[in-house]
């Protein structure tokens, strides 16, 4: 199935525009589609790296573990729609490098933990500024500890599906 | 200036890092991370300071918080860079963009320096406000102006 959707993408009238790097305005949607995704991982970074830390007991801030939740989370969910939208597009433009390859699919896979963690964090502190603390620290700094380990891993894979991983079709 | 390039052009260390199967991604990932924190925390304080965000908080207290993290992430940066760099100087030294990202990242300091020991100096009078002054709004908006640019030419160096 993923195979197909590579092939339809390969084929497609947005691949050509965006692959073709025969005009300055095609060939500057990929670099530049780079540069924004760079800014939203940017955004996400210090976001979830903030806030993992300070539950992980590092006083990273004078806000409460609420406050800090409530100030971040506009701008993930900001950062996550450029990331979506500039990710689609180089996808699109080069198909075959992302879906099919396992350094991608482990990079979405990693991506969708750390942001059912963050969503996590924000859902149970709204109901409980104190949830994640007392009986549930242990939890709390697994999951801190986890999340910050993919978000590493994310960015490494990201970088990493240029080298590794391809799928030989 | 040339010849040395030349010469470390010839070195066995930047052989090493130009033929090594890992050396060259691990150092790209370990700079793209440093960059993002890079970014995403100056940001943070570029737009305070041009009274976009958090304007019930002080500048001090959000510069307090993020400029570790800056300067941190900038030195293994610039670490990282330095590497990638040393492994083909020659071929760095000729893309523009990689001229113009260097004279975009001095701009930057300038503009920091500038921001430091001039504009700052009356930061007791609007260090709470929720839109500071022109002047500070204008060193927020530059300073996020020229990281942006030089992410892009950081970017664009790939690309030729």
């Amino acid at each position: 199935m993923l195979q197909e959707l590579s092939d339809w993408l390969a084929q497609s009238q947005l691949n050509e525009l965006f692959s073709d790097t025969t005009r300055l305005e095609t060939w500057l949607i990929i670099p530049l589609s780079q540069s924004l995704h760079i800014l939203g991982i940017a955004i996400v970074m210090i976001a979830v790296g903030m806030l993992n830390l300070q539950l992980l007991g590092f006083r990273v801030t004078r806000q409460s573990f609420a406050e800090h939740t409530a100030q971040w989370m506009p701008w993930i969910w900001i950062a996550m729609a450029i990331l979506l939208v500039t990710g689609v597009v180089q996808t699109i433009a080069e198909p075959t490098r992302e879906i099919m390859n396992y350094t991608f699919r482990i990079k979405m896979i990693m991506l969708a933990i750390v942001l059912a963690i963050t969503v996590a964090y924000r859902r149970q502190v709204k109901k409980d500024p104190n949830y994640w603390s007392g009986e549930r620290q242990g939890l709390a700094y697994s999951l801190a500890s986890l999340s910050l380990v993919l978000w590493f891993g994310i960015v490494a894979a990201g970088r990493l599906v240029a080298y590794v991983g391809g799928i030989e079709a | 200036m040339w010849d040395v390039l030349t010469w470390i052009d010839s070195t066995q260390f930047a052989e090493t890092i130009r033929v090594s199967l890992w050396m060259f991604p691990a150092l790209e990932i370990a700079h793209v991370a440093a960059i993002a924190i890079v970014l995403g925390s100056i940001a943070r304080v570029d737009l305070r300071l041009a009274g976009l965000v958090s304007r019930d908080r002080s500048i001090s207290e959000i510069s307090h918080e993020m400029l570790p993290w800056t300067w941190i992430s900038f030195g293994l940066a610039t670490l990282f860079g330095v590497l990638l760099f040393l492994g083909q100087p020659v071929r760095y030294a000729e893309i523009a963009f990689f001229d113009v990202k260097m004279l975009l990242i001095a701009l930057a300091g300038v503009n920091m320096l500038v921001f430091e020991y001039v504009t700052r100096k009356g930061v007791g009078r609007w260090d709470r406000a929720p839109i500071p002054p022109v002047q500070v709004r204008i060193a927020g908006g530059l300073s996020l102006a020229f990281w942006i640019s030089v992410l892009v030419c950081g970017r664009l160096i790939g690309f030729v």
